[in-house]
């Protein structure tokens, strides 16, 4: 098969690609963008589409309505774009859409051609009549080569996807040697996006060298890290790009089957990768005699059933076989001895979406971006106290200052910053100290974080590390997969000390037992999950020792977060004299009236939930959250008002 | 459910992976796997019950009771435990008077801990079947109850007004 | 045959065998559990048998490495012991060891472990770990003891390669695994020939039979696990 006729077959696909967009162009009618990714749909979309549906019929304007994916700005879905071109503005996009700002929407821009300023989040191109949002750092700083795409096309219309240049890779691919690929893929540098950073290149000759034939290639989109959906993001916006990149993959590698590994968690990828698989094939660019040739790609979906170490490729690859997904020793590797036995390549999501644009750049031009040892972008779901969390994607290279400060925003609330948790369950917190810290795989590795698989979560002043380290360790242990000692017991007697220590029974020596722990659970453990369960502990214990000794040696919760270790008050001085907020919104009826008509709080029924503290009126401000909890002054309940409630009781 | 369940299995091949497929299409069906449902599982594989039933219980997914009639599901990923998803849970598991994990005695309501549904953003995040509830509060869970018994209250009322009616026209 | 040295102790070895084995049949020990001559592919979940193996900066399961000329192998390192002791204590805060109603015959393997890493059967500093799992588990022909199992897997490999099936299997997840019969102790049903290699292999106690057979059974020595030279 020649580069002519695959060409030739190619072009006409884009033909009609191209002429499906011109059309769409002519009609010249206003077109409704509505982002309908799964945080779209929970702050709402749904709602939004549905109150522009009516709107518009019930005025009978004529307007197109394109369900798309996910830009990444989470701060302000329900998003909308809307281009209107007989308005003469640029195509607008509008944040927090609700079902009303919808209505009036239709009825003020589409109807009578005023784009409601105050609903504006920027215009999507630059003019000199609105801002656009290119000029916010949000926008500008960020380099898209993965998420290109993402939030602008409909992901269910693989011919958006072709308009916008997309396949020409794959029909390109095909037209070249394989070994010609993987050299291609080596120089670009591209290292493998699912947190290790291994070449992706020298995996794949790894796999075409393996003389047992069948190989297989898998997508890992098993992404477990709890606080990280950029695969998942990924998945329901452009389907296309990943598939494209896959099919890359198994070309190079020589592999006739490729599987995606989802997890069942998100059904709406499930839904949207199946159908964009169903479309590329209709086209002949998946499934037998890609594009004429005999390149034959058998791709198909399997649906993880929630289990972290699933991300971990060994398990990935047993619970493909229908077995307990228990890592294994490593070698053989998966690229020697994979799923049922034949070579398999294991890529994550992200990795195959650069595919695509390396192969129509080059090598170098990718190389140019991020980092020497650490090329190409990085994708983050930034979230937790930052003012504009959401997926960011950005070169290698770039400090964490810059990405939390300038692209996201910074912390709101006039709080102070105090670490960023970098990697999930396998990472590790970093302080101020290290925000200059460039991204990159091993910059953040060599100050004890990890990339993971891009979660990031930005605390202020009132997070507690200790709680934090917590947090993961609970995760970690609760998804062990109890197959080796290190993990499987070792994880458990971590959180026990830092359970106790959060409670305030922490001992003297409970640092230093979770410093030797910590130490011989990474050294000795199976798995690269268990080798790396620490790290939540480790960074901690490097970075916030002062915390941990407050919580042991004073009993003292810095950050006033660990419950046993905080109380709240009212300060009878400041307390409004009849006023019951406090009262309606206790979930456990813990407030009383004193006998001067003022408020008090049962200590022994308080379950710290702070509502009490939210509720009580800014002008009072009389709710005190202390710790340790003894600074409490005691405050007794009135005996007769003891009586009545438990009367009622 | 056992006849439902010999009618879907031939439509999956007889081939060790599929294993996992199956169960997942057999608790879509009836939400939960039996131990009957398993054996016959087992029995379309050819592979042992107790290996079906060491890689079901292995996954988070697979649930071997039949959950509440309404599930709440609370999110603890990081972005919510953060934010206080903990104190959310904890509300519900007080409203209840169950632990996650479990369902309430009248199999009305299920109340279980998941990591990360994927809306960071709107932390603390619960969802309730399929609605997802963003920027949970505790007073926010009382809010719900209060609903639940007033829709509850009128579902009653209505059937009381039907039965009647139908008595009437007898 | 290559030569590879174990503790300045040169040894003709087979080429690809595993240094565990090769140093088991050699007469030097290297605590184990979950190691099977049998097992094609190595368990490795105990992760007692840490050794340094010279080239290699960390210390590595001396089941999963491969014996190949000029290997020199050390077996009682500094770091090797560290980690080889880290994971005893862990496992014995899981174990719940009663050593005088012990029913394994002829000493337990963890007693053995303990006396060649010189350490006590507890697991000072670490706490002992209570679990939600039953104490005691009745499986027909068995009875199983949760608390005792460190988890190696010998009874459920050895159970695969007699019957070719899975009776035998782990159920649950982390530290809620256990070895499971499905159905309970319904063997009537199963396809088990009661043969009671699985009670024989087992190093610790946890799986034991009921009764005559249990003694009948516990007698075929070629299924015990690997003996160890008396110190």
């Amino acid at each position: 098969m020649n580069k002519q006729e695959i060409d030739a077959r190619f072009v006409s696909i884009r033909r009609e690609a191209e002429r499906r967009a011109e059309h769409r162009k002519r009609e010249a009618i206003p077109t409704i963008y509505i982002v309908m990714s799964t945080c779209g749909l929970a702050s709402g979309a749904a709602e939004t589409k549905h109150a522009f549906e009516e709107a518009l019929s019930h005025k009978g304007i004529q307007a197109r309505i394109v369900p798309v994916g996910c830009l990444g700005h989470c701060y302000a879905e329900p998003l909308v774009v809307i281009d209107h071109p007989a308005s003469g503005f640029p195509p607008i996009c509008y944040h927090q859409v609700s079902a009303g700002r919808a209505r009036v929407l239709v009825g003020s821009y589409l109807e009578e051609g005023d784009p409601v300023l105050e609903y504006v989040l920027g215009a999507m191109e630059r003019s000199d009549l609105i801002p656009s949002v290119m000029d916010f750092p949000r926008f500008s700083l960020e380099q898209r080569l993965v998420m290109e795409h993402c939030g602008h096309i409909d992901p269910d219309d693989i011919y958006q996807y072709i308009a916008l240049g997309g396949y020409s890779a794959l029909a390109r691919v095909l037209a070249s040697e394989p070994a010609e690929i993987i050299h291609l893929i080596e120089t670009s540098g591209l290292r493998g996006r699912g947190g290790a950073g291994f070449p992706t290149g020298r995996k794949w000759s790894l796999a075409r060298a393996s003389e047992t034939g069948g190989n297989i290639a898998i997508c890992n989109a098993d992404e477990g890290d709890p606080g990280a959906y950029v695969d998942r993001t990924i998945l329901e916006s452009n389907p296309h790009q990943l598939l494209e990149g896959l099919a890359i993959c198994a070309y190079a590698v020589g592999a006739t089957q490729a599987i995606v590994y989802v997890r069942a968690e998100y059904p709406l990828a499930v839904q949207t990768v199946k159908r964009a698989i169903r479309s590329a094939k209709e086209l002949s660019l998946l499934g037998p005699g890609i594009l004429g040739t005999p390149f034959d790609l058998e791709v198909s979906v399997f649906e993880g059933s929630g289990a972290f170490v699933c991300g971990e490729e060994t398990a990935l690859i047993r619970s493909i076989e229908g077995r307990r997904g228990m890592p294994q020793h490593r070698p053989p590797y998966p690229v020697e001895k994979g799923l049922w036995g034949r070579p398999t390549v294991v890529n994550n999501v992200k990795t195959l979406s650069s595919l695509p644009s390396i192969v129509q750049k080059g090598g170098s031009w990718f190389r140019a971006i991020g980092t020497a040892s650490s090329p190409g972008t990085a994708v983050f779901s930034v979230v937790g106290n930052v003012r504009h969390p959401g997926l960011v994607e950005i070169a290698m290279g770039t400090s964490l200052r810059t990405l939390i400060f300038d692209v996201c925003g910074g912390i709101p609330n006039k709080k102070s910053f105090k670490a960023v948790q970098i990697g999930g369950p396998s990472g590790g917190c970093l302080p101020e100290s290290f925000l200059d810290t460039p991204i990159d795989f091993d910059s953040l590795r060599q100050a004890g974080a990890m990339m993971g698989s891009g979660g990031m979560v930005v605390m202020d002043e009132d997070s507690c590390m200790v709680d934090v380290a917590r947090y993961f360790l609970d995760f970690t242990q609760k998804e062990s997969c109890g197959k080796c000692t290190f993990c499987r017991i070792g994880t458990r007697h971590l959180l026990n000390i830092l359970d106790r220590i959060t409670k305030g029974d922490g001992r003297k020596e409970d640092v230093e037992l979770l410093a030797t722990l910590s130490e011989d659970i990474k050294n000795g453990s199976l798995c690269g999950l268990g080798k790396t369960a620490p790290n939540p502990v480790l960074t901690s214990l490097r970075f916030f020792l002062d915390e941990y000794e407050a919580h042991i040696k004073e009993k003292r919760c810095p950050a006033l977060k660990c419950r046993s270790l905080t109380a709240y008050y009212i300060d009878l001085e400041k307390c409004a004299r009849g006023c019951e907020v406090c009262v309606g919104c206790c979930p456990v009826e813990a407030i009383f009236t004193t006998r001067g008509r003022k408020k008090g709080i049962d200590q022994k029924l308080c379950v710290k939930c702070g509502e009490c503290l939210v509720a009580c009126p800014r002008e009072y401000d009389a709710v005190v959250k202390v710790s340790p909890p003894g600074l409490a002054p005691i405050i007794e309940r009135p005996p007769d008002e003891e009586k009545s409630v438990g009367g009622q009781g | 459910m056992v006849q439902d369940i010999a009618a879907m299995l031939p439509a999956f091949e007889r081939h060790r992976g599929n294993l996992i497929p199956i169960l997942q299409a057999i608790q879509e069906r009836h939400s939960y796997l039996s131990g009957a449902a398993m054996k016959m599982v087992a029995k379309h594989l050819g592979i042992g019950p107790g290996e079906v039933y060491g890689v079901a219980t292995f996954y988070n997914q697979f649930r071997f009771q039949p959950p509440g009639r309404h599930r709440i599901k609370v999110c603890l990923g990081t972005a919510c435990h953060v934010a206080g998803g903990e104190i959310i849970l904890e509300n519900f598991e007080r409203k209840l008077g169950i632990k996650d994990g479990e369902t309430t005695a009248d199999r009305e309501y299920s109340v279980e801990r998941v990591v990360c549904v994927g809306c960071c953003a709107l932390a603390p995040v619960a969802l309730l079947d399929d609605d997802v509830l963003g920027r949970m509060l505790p007073s926010k869970v009382e809010g719900l109850f209060v609903q639940f018994e007033i829709e509850r209250q009128r579902q009653e009322r209505e059937k009381v007004a039907r039965e009647s009616g139908e008595q009437a026209r007898d | 045959m290559v030569t590879i040295v174990v503790d300045t102790k040169e040894i003709q070895a087979d080429d690809g065998k595993s240094v565990l084995q090769t140093c088991l049949e050699h007469g030097i020990f290297i605590p184990n559990l979950c190691f099977m001559k049998s097992r094609e592919h190595p368990h490795a979940s105990c992760r007692l048998c840490f050794v340094e193996i010279y080239g290699i900066d960390q210390p590595v399961t001396s089941c999963t490495e491969r014996v190949r000329e000029g290997l020199v192998v050390l077996t009682a390192t500094a770091r090797a012991r560290r980690l080889q002791q880290a994971a005893f204590k862990l496992l014995m805060s899981a174990h719940h060891c009663r050593p005088k109603a012990c029913p394994v015959r002829g000493g337990c393997q963890l007693i053995r472990i303990a006396r060649h890493l010189k350490v006590g059967l507890n697991s000072q500093p670490l706490e002992r770990l209570e679990r939600a799992i039953d104490e005691e588990v009745d499986l027909g022909l068995f009875t199983y003891y949760p608390f005792r199992c460190v988890l190696c897997g010998r009874c459920v490999h050895v159970c695969r390669q007699r019957t070719g099936h899975n009776l035998l299997t782990f159920a649950g997840r982390g530290l809620k695994t256990v070895v499971a019969l499905f159905g309970g102790g319904d063997l009537a049903a199963a396809p088990c020939r009661h043969c009671g290699a699985c009670a024989t292999v087992c190093p610790t106690g946890a799986l034991v039979l009921k009764g005559e057979q249990g003694r009948a059974a516990s007698a075929d020595s070629s299924l015990r696990a690997p003996q160890i030279p008396p110190r």
